[in-house]
C-alpha cells in the first residue's frame, strides 16, 4: 500500500477525509478485496484490545498493541498479507490475524464450538472472526485468558436459500422481532454474497506477524 | 485528534465506509425533510434505567419511526452493506432492505404485501399477509421472557458520537440466541446490536454507518432497483383454505422450556396451490415458525430424510411426519428449531382455519 493511500486511510480514520475523498476511498474498499481483508483486521485488533466478550486478548498483549495503535502517525501497514484461496462455504478467519501490527505481536487463535456435542453441530464450519465495531473499552483486567477466543458460527450449511426456504423466511419474518426481524432479512439478503476472506487455521490456529 | 478516539475511529472503519457509499443513493432516494439523529427529540422517562423498558423502547422505535439507514452486516466471517428505509404513514407500514454489496436482492413490504426480489434465481416471490398481521405479529418482552433471559444494562457508552445504553440479554439455557444492544439514548434505536450464543461470543453483528429519521420519506423510496425483466413472479393471490368439517389440527407435544403457541393460520405460500399450516411459537425475545404441508405425492415413496439449513444466525430444519413435510425456521440455535419441529403431532379436530392464541 502507497503512502498515500495509507496518508488517505488515516485521515479517513480521523474523519478528516474530504467527502468526495473519502466516497472514491470507499468506492476502491469495495472493490479491493485485500483493503476490505485490512479494515477487517483492524477491527478484529479493536475488538481485542476492547476485550470484548467472545474476543479476548490477555492484557500485556492488548496494551502492547493498543500502545503501538496510540503512537502510530498513520496506520502501519504489513505488505504480503496475502489472501489464501477460499472455499465458497468457508468464511472468514484470516481477518483475524493482526498482520497489520508490526510489532512482532501474536495473537493466538483459538476455535471453539459454542454447540459443541449438539447433535446438528456436525457440519459445523470452521472458525470465523467477530468484525466488531464499538467504542474503545480498557483492556481487559489481569487474569484474563491468554488466548483471543475466535466463536465458530453456527451455520449447518451455507446453502442457497431455495424458492421454498425463501418463502418460509418471508412468512416468519412477520412473527419476529424487529431486531431478529431484520438480523434474519439481511442474512437473507446477503446469503450468497458477501466479503470472503482468508481460509480459517487449524485449531488450534497461531498467527504471527 | 485524541488517541482514544483514533481507536474509535479505527474501529468504526466499515461504518465510515458505509456512509460514504450509501452518498451513492441516487438523489431521488433521498428524504425530502431530514431529521438526522441529532435533531430528534430526546424521549426521557422515569423508566429509562430499566433494561426492559429499553427494549420495549427500541421494538417501539423501530416499528413506529420513519427512518432511513444504512448498516453493515456481519455473519459468519462476511461482511456486506444494507440500506433500510422504513416508514409508517397513516398506519401502514413501508419498509424497504436492499443489499449494497453484491446479491442485488431485496425486500419489499407495502402493508400488508412483501414482495422478495431475487436476481440471482429470476423470481419475485410476492405474500399477501392478513392485514391484521401488518403491524403487529412480533414476540413483546414480558415477565416470561425474564425467566428464560437475563436482561441487564451495561456501562452507558458513545457509538458513533452518540449516547448510547448496551442492553445485553443473556440466554439462560441452549434453547435461545442472546442480545448486545446500543440503543441510542435520544431516539431508541438501535445503532448497533450483536447476536450472540450462550457463552456470549457473537455469531452475528449488525452496525448503522449512517441513519437518519425523515419526518417523510416518498414512495419512490420503495421501489426496487432491480429490474425484473423476464423475472418469474410467484404469488399468493389465492384465497386461505375455507374451514372443513375436520383437520387435523397440529400442535407440538413438548417445546423447549419458556416457548408457547402464539398464532396458528393456514395460508398458501407463493408459487404453491396447496395450503399450508403455519404454527408460530415464541419465549418472548425469540420466534420459531413451523410450516406443516403435505408430503408431495412424487415425495411419498422416499425416505424421510431430515434437512438442517441456516440463513445467517437463524436456524431451519426440515422432515416429514405422518406424510406431512414439517419445517421450523426461526431465530435460535439448531437444535431448538429441531426439537419442536420433531415435537410436532396432529390430532383430528373441528377446523378453525385461522386463529391467535
Amino acid at each position: 500500500m502507497n503512502e498515500e493511500l495509507d496518508s488517505q486511510l488515516s485521515a479517513m480514520f480521523d474523519d478528516e477525509l474530504a467527502p468526495e475523498q473519502c466516497e472514491l476511498l470507499a468506492r476502491r474498499l469495495s472493490r479491493d478485496e485485500q483493503l476490505k481483508a485490512r479494515w477487517g483486521r483492524y477491527a478484529v485488533i479493536g475488538a481485542a484490545i476492547r476485550s470484548e466478550r467472545g474476543v479476548r486478548l490477555n492484557a500485556p498483549l492488548a496494551g502492547r498493541v493498543s500502545a503501538v495503535l496510540l503512537a502510530e502517525p498513520a496506520l502501519v501497514t504489513t505488505p504480503g498479507a496475502r489472501p489464501t484461496a477460499v472455499r465458497w462455504w468457508q468464511p472468514l478467519a484470516g481477518a483475524a490475524v493482526a498482520a497489520g501490527v508490526a510489532v512482532g505481536c501474536v495473537l493466538w487463535l483459538r476455535a471453539q464450538n459454542p454447540l459443541a456435542g449438539a447433535p446438528l453441530s456436525a457440519h459445523l464450519t470452521a472458525a470465523t472472526v467477530s468484525v466488531p465495531s464499538a467504542p474503545v473499552v480498557p483492556a481487559a483486567a489481569a487474569g484474563a485468558a491468554e488466548s483471543y477466543v475466535v466463536p465458530r458460527t453456527p451455520a449447518v450449511r451455507a446453502m442457497v436459500p431455495s424458492t421454498e426456504l425463501a418463502n418460509y423466511v418471508v412468512a416468519h419474518s412477520v412473527f419476529s422481532s424487529p431486531v431478529a426481524r431484520r438480523n434474519l432479512l439481511s442474512a437473507f439478503m446477503t446469503s450468497e454474497s458477501g466479503t470472503a476472506a482468508e481460509e480459517p487455521p487449524d485449531e488450534p490456529a497461531v498467527h504471527a506477524q | 485528534m485524541p488517541s482514544s478516539e483514533r481507536l474509535v475511529a479505527l474501529t468504526l472503519a466499515w461504518a465510515v465506509a458505509g456512509a460514504a457509499l450509501a452518498q451513492e443513493t441516487p438523489p431521488a432516494r433521498a428524504p425530502a425533510h431530514k431529521t438526522s439523529l441529532d435533531q430528534a427529540p430526546a424521549h426521557k422517562t422515569s423508566l429509562e434505567s430499566a433494561p426492559a423498558h429499553w427494549l420495549e423502547r427500541m421494538n417501539q422505535a423501530l416499528t413506529t419511526r420513519n427512518y432511513d439507514g444504512t448498516f453493515s452486516h456481519w455473519h459468519g466471517g462476511r461482511v456486506e452493506m444494507l440500506r433500510i428505509i422504513h416508514r409508517v404513514q397513516d398506519g401502514t407500514v413501508s419498509e424497504r432492505l436492499a443489499s449494497l454489496d453484491g446479491s442485488g436482492r431485496e425486500f419489499i413490504r407495502a402493508g400488508a404485501s412483501l414482495t422478495c426480489y431475487l436476481p440471482d434465481k429470476r423470481t419475485v416471490l410476492v405474500e399477501q399477509r392478513p392485514p391484521e398481521e401488518s403491524l403487529v405479529g412480533f414476540p413483546a418482552v414480558n415477565d416470561q421472557s425474564a425467566s428464560f433471559y437475563d436482561i441487564r444494562e451495561g456501562t452507558r457508552t458513545r457509538l458513533n458520537r452518540r449516547d448510547t445504553h448496551v442492553i445485553t440479554v443473556s440466554p439462560k439455557d441452549e434453547y435461545r440466541y442472546g442480545y448486545r444492544l446500543w440503543i441510542d439514548d435520544s431516539t431508541a434505536m438501535p445503532l448497533k446490536t450483536q447476536l450472540c450464543d450462550r457463552r456470549g461470543h457473537v455469531i452475528e453483528q449488525i452496525v448503522f454507518a449512517s441513519l437518519t429519521l425523515p419526518a417523510h420519506i416518498p414512495d419512490s423510496a420503495f421501489r426496487p432497483e432491480v429490474s425484473t425483466a423476464g423475472f418469474q413472479w410467484l404469488r399468493n393471490e389465492s384465497a386461505p383454505p375455507a374451514p372443513t368439517a375436520a383437520t387435523l389440527a397440529w400442535n407440538a407435544m413438548r417445546l423447549p422450556p419458556g416457548f408457547r403457541m402464539t398464532a396458528r393460520s393456514a395460508q398458501t405460500l407463493p408459487g404453491s396451490a396447496d395450503p399450508v399450516d403455519h404454527l408460530v411459537f415464541t419465549d418472548g425475545l425469540a420466534s420459531v415458525s413451523v410450516f406443516v404441508e403435505p408430503q408431495r405425492r412424487e415425495h411419498a415413496d422416499q425416505p424421510a430424510v431430515p434437512e438442517s439449513a441456516a440463513v445467517g444466525s437463524s436456524s431451519a430444519f426440515s422432515t416429514v411426519i405422518d406424510g406431512h413435510k414439517i419445517t421450523a425456521v426461526g431465530e435460535v440455535p439448531p437444535d431448538t428449531v429441531r426439537f419442536i419441529a420433531s415435537q410436532l403431532k396432529a390430532e383430528e379436530l373441528p377446523a378453525v382455519s385461522s386463529r391467535r392464541h
